[in-house]
């Protein structure tokens, strides 16, 4: 029997879903194939990086990262040099110091922050949340409007403040908007429906459907990707096409592996190239099970992950 | 398609005879029929309906066995459709190209990745040892430097000769011997069954690949491994998607063997793109995963990665139940107890060595359940965790009385209090990440 | 009398003619190319450029926007015409409202807010939205006392209503000391109908922002407001030919009228209310407007939370027993009509805690009544069923049991903090309001504590749970024309979907159809979807066209036939979270069921933990089956392959919980007396061994020995 092909070219495609402004924007989706699966179709868009840049700053990181941005003097700068790292296609900037169970910075000082920023590059923006959901509003709410026309995406929404950052973000100030669910596509699904019902339009919305770092129940990440991008490619399920976003550095780099110092256990070798690589590994495998960006810290993980990208696409 | 345990216990003899193992018949069909015992077990089943049924039975992909290891034997592409049943294996690389110096440093390190996560053994599993052209003596030397050690051996050569010098010197390790190509796999195939070995097929695209697999079966040797490494990442990528996609969706047996990628040889020396290519082939279809060094940086990610894709989603993962004290807790600190589901206690130990705060975790026999699962099953009661306590004499080695209850189970709160007089119990948070808050606000 | 029509075209006409003074006067001071805009604003004349498509920035423009505004105003006599007419008076009023913008930027001094800039409509627009704000009321006034002015205003505001005013009751605020503003959500328009025009000016641009609707989009515009701005008009009498126009154009774009002037005035059911007792003006306008208010904080001296639902009251501790066991107790939802509840009304009949002695027992019952257009008399037992979670996550109050075997023990400390009865009452409200708004349209709790009267009402509850019983035992899967998926499983078992029927509840023991039915009321997007039954393949093994594609459907194409009825032929699929499996026993030609607690061998030679592991995951595996215990006695249960009658071995401590039903349904199906007996369990053949089990089953004459083969 000689050799018969089988292919997994789709009808339906991932929306195409685009950050930025003029120039520098940054299309996510529009394939109509499984992850890098190239040679089913040709993938017009491929996955994206994001650098991560914090409120809090960048010297509690490793040295790799905290040497890459000693010298900022501001948040703009920050900026400057996160969009300076090569392979870079956007910046995400974390507003970790709003949590209102941390620092609680006030949403005025959040939104000066997220100006400086602005001014500091022209990639497309990615404003990532704090974890208080309802602080998540009101940041959104203001943020949506001092970042007008910069055509940012904010995350997340979520199913308990969905409502005002749609009606606020997504439709008073026409900013994209990341949809976050915990690994269950039919959470996934039911989000984006809601949010569609306020009158956001689907091309608006990115999701985050959940993330592990690897080995911390990256099963659920996995399947959850894979369904999501079955129902969306095989059967057309147009409330599940929104291209997928991870935020994979805030995870890898808060686990027992990225942070346990050589002092402490000293066979598992240096701390940062530990830390380095369970950023890789979790993004790689993000990447293949279906995101269509990943946000990473390392400057050494993105050179990493977006070699790869451009020799699988 | 698998055959039902239906269909199998139609051909038993319906005896309950027990020879098998297994108390009744029906029971055996539905171990069959599972995968979890061969037919063969059952010593009334004729030769005859023994290849009916392992014609039907058999996977679309063949199970490879080396030593301990099983390669393929896959059913699905996505692993929530069915479990996938191999997991990835990985091997460092050794190569005549190197000087022995280098070799002998990589040799060296081996071994040194070695650990247990939840109860699965973490190491490289081979040593794959390469023949770079016109190293002959020095190729037969490295392998035997390489059968030295404690792991299986993938041999990779393309001259019948060297292959069967250096087969020789193996001294009966597994060996999967990578070196059939189209040009000599008639003879390469003999090499490697006389030696027992498995024998691995490079072909130069994928429809030479395909004829030359087809070629050693028409020759009766089944007992193959794939190598779907290509000139570059994107067709390596490729070869070994076409290979698993062929198999298991297009029906194709002939690709039906396990793969394996050399990722090294696509890095050129760059650790960090071989930990992500790594990643790449552990998610998509990589049997086994070639790497110049495996260092713990590599392997925590990897193996923790591989644990979680080819778990079984029906047995969850189950960490042991005991006193787990953590930031340097001792008698005198609180007692937060949880679930023995691994997910959990990863994300629960995580959260409390953040906070800094000393705290003796208990985690009870609750199945492998999270905590609101095991609740509704029963597993985490207010009973279950009074015995958990007796039965670890928690009262003698902690004298805090202070007991933490995950927020979800609050509605145990009463029960445990009157099953445990003595203690203090407090209703802790709903979810891991308030914790750190928690406990911060606790110690105050 | 003057025809309704004939009052809108009338003060459409002189809308008109004050706007053609207005703009005469202006460009008699003012030459054509003076600016003519609003502050801070990218829609212009919003009303003007939403319906005319004229970007207004000069005197001449709006000049121009006269032409089609008066060809608006057409006058045919239907409908159309006076929602047109209506809509030009607006435009005309903005233009007299415009015209006293040219020279300034606030005309009104601060007196009146008049216009609101786009910062503002964003400001409203965001919470009426996400309905923060459940909605906007326009009062037209004034009132006919300061009393009620403030009355209705406040009313408004307690509920959340964002208050618009115009006209005369500006002033009665102001002589109330109403604190007003944009913050406090009590803006004073302007003093004339005409400023009224700022307000649709609002609504435009919100549709514009909000709903991208653009210029020149009639219909599109209309039916945005009808379905996504929840605003009404609150008009006092006397109500003049100008005011009843705009009203006009209110009511063409969804929002309701209601006064309690009579003279001239037609009543529109939903549309033009007249109802003359202004002090019920706030509930008949919600209704009219299908505005619900949601409960966001609890009246209740302690602390409300899921972590004191696990808490003990002990006897020492406790100020006072609700006790079901001795005394005439229970709790009950009941639906009513919508004219029977009053909203939020909480009444104690009888004694309270005070009056009482420590430590001592008293009876009450709980009724709350509630009333909704979607409301099902089967959902009363899903919410009655809540009461105890949602008393119980009081601190210091501890609620077990249901109906009336409840008992409610008061701390003494909560009694301390001040805590009554009623509270229970408000909490009751609350929640019932907050979790069920999807339903529950309005709510109130009758508390009974004197003895006297509990005892007829408790013969009352009783005839109730009757009824209810009888519902249930009477409900049947021909009896209903719609079964429910519960996909509730899918996050760890992916490609399973349970089918929930009255006669089969979901395998895990916690969905019965009405939940589902009920999930499905509540949230139309979530895991219980409709299953249609009109298809008809095979009623004895339960197979329908429309339930295998809602099953193919919610599995994502995983699995793409099943039968409810049957478990040897495409048998429904298992989650993993089965409170019992049945599996096929060949040598009795039977079933044997064992459920998750019972940890020995079966006569299959399988644990439950075995037989677990080869029926969950969603896959269909022939002769094995998960399901629910309450499913063993249905009449449903293996219909295809004989019924229950199959069943020859259940452990022990399964039987004794099935058994009066079990019993009772073979009795009905076969004539067989006390059939559980017939059944083996793990005493009379527990080791594992069929031909044990064939020998006990001969013993006491099991019917599945004399039936055909399973396969």
């Amino acid at each position: 029997m000689a050799l018969a092909k089988t292919s997994q070219k789709f009808n339906s495609s991932i929306s195409a879903f685009t950050i930025g402004t003029d120039d520098k924007t940054v299309t996510l989706g529009g394939e109509n194939v499984l992850p890098f699966y190239t040679f089913d179709a040709p993938i017009e868009n491929a996955p994206k990086i994001g650098a991560e840049i914090s409120d809090l700053g960048m010297e509690k990181n490793v040295p790799g990262i905290r040497d890459y941005y000693a010298g900022a003097k501001d948040f703009s700068e920050l900026a400057a040099k996160a969009a300076a790292i090569p392979g870079v296609d956007f910046v995400a900037f974390s507003l970790d110091a709003a949590d209102p169970n941390g620092e609680n910075r006030s949403v005025e000082e959040c939104v000066e922050e997220c100006r400086q920023v602005a001014a500091g590059t022209d990639l497309p923006l990615v404003i990532i949340g704090c974890k208080g959901t309802e602080k998540n509003e009101a940041l959104f709410d203001k943020i949506a409007d001092a970042l007008s026309g910069r055509n940012v995406l904010l995350m997340s929404a979520k199913e308990e403040n969905y409502k005002t950052i749609a009606a606020s973000a997504g439709l008073a100030y026409n900013q994209k908007i990341g949809a976050e669910s915990a690994v269950d596509i039919n959470l996934a699904k039911q989000l984006n429906v809601v949010i569609s019902q306020m009158g956001v339009k689907p091309q608006s919305i990115a999701m985050n459907v959940g993330v592990a770092a690897a080995g911390y129940g990256f099963e659920y990440v996995v399947s959850t990707m894979e369904r999501v991008k079955m129902a969306a490619l095989s059967q057309n399920d147009n409330m599940l096409q929104m291209p997928i976003v991870t935020p994979v550095a805030s995870e890898t780099w808060n686990v027992k592996e990225a942070i346990v110092s050589e002092e402490d256990i000293p066979e598992w070798g240096p701390q940062e190239e530990r830390g380095i690589d369970m950023e890789i590994v979790t993004a790689s495998a993000c990447l293949a099970s279906g995101s269509n960006a990943v946000i990473l810290r390392h400057p050494a993980s993105i050179a990493a992950i977006s070699e790869m990208i451009r020799e699988l696409v | 398609m698998a055959l039902k345990g239906l269909d199998i216990f139609k051909l038993t003899p319906k005896t309950n005879c027990k020879q098998c193992g297994v108390p009744t018949c029906m029971a055996f069909s539905m171990k069959v029929a599972q995968g979890a015992l061969p037919l063969e077990k059952c010593p009334f089943i004729t030769d005859e309906v023994k290849d009916q049924l392992s014609e039907a039975t058999a996977p679309p992909m063949k199970t490879i066995k080396i030593g301990d290891h099983s390669l393929g034997g896959e059913t699905v592409l996505e692993r929530h459709e069915k479990t996938f049943v191999s997991k990835t294996l990985y091997a460092m690389k050794v190569s005549t190209a190197n000087d022995d110096a280098k070799n002998d440093e990589l040799l060296g390190k081996v071994a040194k990745v070695d650990y247990d996560r939840i109860g699965e053994r973490m190491y490289c599993e081979f040593v794959y040892v390469e023949a770079a052209e016109g190293e002959n003596a020095r190729f037969v030397d490295l392998v035997r430097k390489a059968a030295a050690l404690d792991r299986d051996l993938i041999l990779a050569c393309s001259d019948v000769g060297l292959a069967k010098e250096a087969l020789g010197v193996c001294g009966g390790k597994n060996v999967i011997l990578m070196g059939a190509d189209a040009s000599n796999y008639e003879a390469m195939s003999a090499a490697a069954t006389e030696a027992k070995a498995v024998l691995g097929v490079s072909g130069a695209s994928l429809e030479e690949l395909h004829d030359t697999v087809a070629a050693l079966e028409k020759l009766g040797n089944k007992n193959l491994i794939l190598n779907t490494t290509g000139a570059n990442a994107k067709e390596a990528f490729r070869n070994t998607v076409e290979v698993r996609r062929g198999a298991i969706k297009g029906g194709d047996r002939t690709f039906g063997y396990p793969s394996l990628v050399d990722v090294a040889s696509l890095c050129g020396g760059d650790a960090h793109k071989e930990a992500a290519y790594a990643s790449l082939f552990t998610a998509k279809y990589g049997s086994i995963v070639v790497l110049t060094e495996m260092d713990y940086a590599k392997a925590l990610p990897l193996y923790g990665l591989r644990q979680n894709i080819f778990t079984d989603p029906q047995k969850p993962m189950k960490v042991e139940p005991g006193i787990y004290p953590l930031n340097g807790a001792d008698e005198n600190s609180i007692c937060m107890v949880t679930v023995d589901f691994a997910l959990t206690y990863f994300i629960v130990s995580g959260e409390i060595e953040r906070s800094g705060v000393p705290v003796n975790l208990l985690i009870s026999d609750a199945g492998g359940y999270s905590v609101l699962t095991a609740w509704a099953a029963g597993k985490f009661s207010a009973s279950s965790i009074a015995k958990f306590i007796s039965e670890q004499n928690i009262e003698e080695k902690i004298k805090n009385r202070v007991l933490v209850l995950p927020g979800k189970v609050a509605v145990l709160k009463g029960e445990v209090q009157e099953k445990l007089p003595d203690w203090q119990v407090v209703v802790g948070t709903n979810e891991a990440v308030e914790i750190i808050r928690f406990l911060k606000e606790y110690q105050k | 009398m003057v025809g309704l029509f004939d009052r809108v075209f009338k003060g459409s006409d002189e809308m008109y003619a004050l706007a053609e003074k207005a703009l005469a006067d202006a460009l008699a001071t003012h030459d054509e190319s003076t600016p003519a805009v609003f502050p801070n604003t990218a829609y212009y004349a919003a009303c003007i450029y939403e319906y005319t498509g004229i970007k207004v920035t000069t005197l001449a423009d709006v000049k121009a926007a006269m032409t089609p505004i008066r060809e608006m105003m057409t006058r045919n006599y239907r409908t159309h015409d006076v929602f047109t007419s209506g809509i030009a008076t607006s435009m005309a009023a903005e233009v007299i409202e415009l015209c006293k913008y040219l020279d300034t930027d606030t005309p009104y001094n601060g007196e009146y807010h008049g216009h609101m800039n786009d910062a503002e409509v964003r400001e409203l627009g965001v919470p009426l939205v996400t309905r923060d704000i459940p909605g906007f009321v326009v009062i037209i006034g004034p009132a006919p006392s300061e009393e009620e002015a403030e009355a209705l205003i406040k009313g408004y505001q307690s509920r959340g209503i964002f208050v618009f005013l115009i006209g005369g009751i500006i002033e009665q605020a102001k002589n109330r000391n109403i604190n007003m503003g944009f913050p406090v959500r009590i803006v004073p328009v302007g003093p004339d109908i005409w400023s009224v025009s700022h307000v649709i000016s609002l609504v435009m641009r919100a549709a514009m922002i909000f709903g991208a609707i653009g210029p020149n989009q009639y219909d599109e515009m209309n039916k945005y407001t009808f379905e996504r701005i929840f605003a009404f008009v609150n008009a006092f009498d006397p109500v003049d030919d100008l005011t009843i126009a705009c009203g006009a154009c209110a009511i063409a774009l969804g929002f309701p009228v209601i006064t309690n002037d009579t003279k001239d005035m037609w009543k529109v059911p939903k549309t033009l209310i007249i109802q003359e007792d202004t002090k019920d003006w706030i509930e008949t306008s919600l209704e009219a407007r299908d505005i619900k208010i949601k409960v966001t904080n609890i009246d209740i001296p302690v602390a409300y939370s899921s972590a004191f639902e696990g808490e003990i009251i002990r006897r020492p501790d406790m100020q006072v027993e609700i006790d079901g066991s001795r005394m005439d107790c229970f709790e009950l939802c009941m639906t009513k009509e919508a004219h029977e509840v009053e909203d939020h009304k909480i009444e104690v009949i009888g004694p309270d805690f005070d009056e009482v002695p420590v430590g001592s027992k008293m009876c009450a019952a709980f009724i709350a009544e509630v009333a909704g257009k979607n409301m099902q008399s089967d959902f009363e037992s899903v919410f009655e069923r809540k009461f105890h979670t949602f008393v119980n996550c009081m601190e210091g109050i501890m609620h077990t049991g249901q109906r009336d075997l409840i008992r409610i023990r008061v701390s003494k400390n909560a009694y301390e903090a001040g805590f009554r009865i009623r509270h229970i009452g408000e909490v009751l409200y609350a929640k019932l309001k907050n979790e069920y708004s999807a339903v529950i349209d309005k709510c109130q709790v009758k508390i009974y504590t004197s003895t006297t009267e509990l005892h007829d009402l408790r013969k009352m509850a009783n005839e109730i749970y009757d009824k209810r019983d009888e519902r249930l035992a009477g409900l049947t899967d021909e009896s209903v024309d719609t079964f429910y998926t519960c996909i509730l499983c899918q996050s760890f078992s992916p490609s399973h979907v349970c089918i929930v029927t009255p006669e089969r509840l979901g395998l895990c023991g916690a969905v019965s159809w009405l939940d589902a039915k009920a999930t499905n009321e509540l949230d139309p997007n979530g895991p219980s979807q409709i299953v249609t039954k009109e298809r008809v393949i095979d009623e004895n093994i339960g197979s329908w066209e429309d339930v295998n594609e809602a099953v193919a459907k919610y599995s994502r194409g995983a699995l793409e036939r099943v039968t409810l009825y049957s478990i040897m032929e495409d048998p429904m699929t298992s989650c993993g979270c089965f409170e019992c499996i049945c599996g096929i026993e060949p040598f009795s030609n039977g079933v044997i069921i064992v459920n998750r607690e019972h940890t020995g061998m079966t006569p299959l030679g399988m644990t439950f933990s075995e037989m677990a592991s080869m029926t969950g995951g969603g896959v269909q595996t022939p002769g094995f089956m998960g399901h629910g215990k309450h499913f063993i006695a249905s009449k449903k249960f293996m219909k295809a392959e004989g019924g229950v009658a199959r069943i020859v071995w259940m452990p022990k401590a399964l039987k004794e919980t099935v058994r009066e039903r079990l019993d009772a349904t073979a009795l009905e199906l076969y004539g067989i007396e006390n059939f559980t007996d017939m059944i083996g369990d793990e005493d009379s053949c527990g080791n594992g061994d069929p031909e044990e089990l064939v020998n006990f089953l001969s013993e006491t004459g099991h019917p599945a020995l004399g039936m055909d083969p399973m396969m």
